[in-house]
């Protein structure tokens, strides 16, 4: 990953760009359930985001870990197709759920049963948001930290995610 | 690490184009600008005045000038404007572009038009942590003050006027038809506030310091309040500022005028703080500014301090929760504590002194 500052590590990493063509229903399989009312973006998040612990060994996120998300795409395809839905008066309560983008912290704090620190952000160039969020955790004192890269634009899917470590 | 103070802040609002005109709204008791879109029964607290433009290029002038406004208020201008600039912001520019659902670049796009608009030199991020997104900005600043990679940051809470997130959050059944009622006996949801706030930060010692904050995600409920994870945000901003919860004078509660979460917030803070400690709400006045909110209330709470005006309430605060809402104290504040919530299980803690007060 670009942006690597010291001490952290990459203790493991998970990078589907783009994710392969069943990534839903390995998903819900690493799950054990398809997770309900997520828009993509946030799907796409949680599955790149359960792999990477995954290949780090890991079930659950540790609770002092902090997490990050960048994304320049965010959750705007949900965003659009609300917004149409909107302007067209059809009710729509899960379409905006679904548009905010904080909404994928909810999600890894469910099924990665954690609660902890997070953000989501967004830098044109991604590495600088990582720096920005190894400094914040290394200022809070965190055990580790989860950075993720998730775009959504169209039909063009990319889940990126690294799980940093304290040397 | 450096301290870091909050040298300047600007706001327009519901209350007014600039700080002073809401502080002198608030000491004259006007009644904040409210707007109700076309074919829509629910109230916002509008910080335009008129109709809102249809065209994107007439909307974007109005913002271009609010926003612009808001920041030379701050102070921020007057640097060399090479530190981090953070936007804050649920619904960024939606405004512009809900009727022609013409789209283009994308959510990081309109954080760089603004930086355009203000020639801003340093690095530009956007902050989409929904309701708490301007606390975590005001903590990623700190963080970069205090480490002495920049002098000065801008903090821009962007709620700009669309109708989509009052039919979103209409659709959630999380807004109230009447004046939104924080902690009120009559409480009945939510009313949304548009706003933009611009905190100047920086390492030039200044009134306000910003001692400390948290932002902490509890994911059991994506939608509402969770009072550990709120305790947790609380405990952590108090650790930062080497401080206990004895020192806090004065507690800007998150409530909004939901039911369920005003009820799990008072009962926290009775809890770990107590019940002599005055609590103060500013939603009825600002509305409830979403991602901006972390700057529009510490902006207009400061304010306020500074010139000793009380927010009055227009309404009779649930006794069995917050009884000591809206009382004012007999002088002001030493240490604010600020809590906010919001969609995605974000809850958020911030703390700041009056280096002034006594």
């Amino acid at each position: 990953m670009d942006g690597l500052e010291s001490p952290w590590r990459v203790a493991a990493c998970s990078v589907a760009d783009p994710p392969p063509l069943h990534w839903r229903e390995e998903l819900a399989g690493l799950l054990g359930v398809r997770p309900r009312r997520l828009g993509t973006w946030a799907e796409l998040g949680l599955y790149g985001a359960r792999t990477c612990l995954e290949a780090a060994g890991l079930a659950v996120l540790p609770p002092q870990a902090m997490v990050c998300v960048a994304s320049l795409s965010g959750s705007e395809s949900a965003t659009h197709a609300t917004a149409a839905q909107c302007r067209d008066g059809l009710p729509l309560p899960f379409g905006f759920l679904q548009s905010q983008s904080s909404q994928l912290l909810a999600a890894l704090g469910q099924w990665l049963q954690w609660e902890g620190q997070g953000g989501c952000l967004a830098h044109r160039d991604p590495a600088q948001a990582w720096r920005l969020a190894q400094r914040e955790a290394l200022q809070a004192q965190a055990s580790g930290l989860l950075l993720g890269q998730v775009e959504e634009s169209g039909m063009q899917l990319a889940t990126r995610w690294w799980w940093l470590v304290r040397d | 690490m450096r301290p870091t103070y909050l040298r300047g802040a600007g706001l327009a609002s519901a209350l007014g184009p600039d700080l002073p005109a809401a502080v002198h709204a608030l000491r004259t008791d006007a009644p904040p600008r409210m707007r109700r879109h076309a074919g829509l029964d629910w109230p916002v607290h509008a910080v335009w005045e008129g109709e809102v433009p249809a065209s994107e290029d007439a909307w974007m002038a109005h913002a271009r000038e609010t926003v612009c406004a808001a920041a030379r208020e701050s102070g921020a201008l007057d640097t060399a404007r090479s530190g981090p600039l953070f936007i804050a912001s649920s619904s960024r520019d939606i405004g512009a572009r809900e009727q022609s659902l013409a789209w283009h670049g994308d959510t990081h796009a309109f954080s760089e038009r603004v930086a355009q608009w203000l020639d801003w030199r340093g690095p530009v991020f956007s902050v989409f942590n929904a309701c708490t997104s301007a606390v975590q900005a005001v903590l990623s600043a700190q963080r970069c003050i205090g480490a002495g990679e920049c002098e000065d940051a801008l903090v821009l809470g962007l709620e700009l006027p669309n109708r989509y997130t009052v039919c979103g959050l209409a659709a959630m059944q999380l807004l109230s038809t009447e004046r939104a009622q924080p902690c009120g006996a009559g409480r009945a949801g939510l009313v949304v506030g548009e706003a933009v706030a611009a905190l100047h930060l920086g390492a030039a010692p200044a009134r306000w310091r910003i001692d400390g904050g948290a932002c902490v995600v509890g994911g059991s409920n994506p939608a509402g309040l969770e009072p550990q994870a709120l305790a947790r945000a609380l405990d952590l901003a108090l650790a930062r500022g080497g401080l206990q919860a004895r020192d806090i004078g004065l507690v800007k509660m998150h409530a909004a005028g939901s039911g369920a979460n005003d009820a799990l917030e008072a009962s926290l803070l009775a809890e770990r703080l107590g019940t002599h400690v005055p609590w103060v709400t500013l939603k009825p006045s600002l509305g409830h500014t979403l991602g901006a909110a972390g700057a529009a209330e510490l902006a207009l709470l400061t304010a306020c301090q500074a010139a000793d005006v009380w927010p009055r309430l227009h309404y009779a605060p649930d006794p069995a929760l917050a009884p000591q809402l809206g009382k004012a104290p007999a002088h002001a504040a030493h240490r604010l504590l600020l809590l906010f919530a919001g969609f995605g299980g974000g809850h958020a803690a911030l703390v700041a002194t009056d280096q002034e007060a006594r």
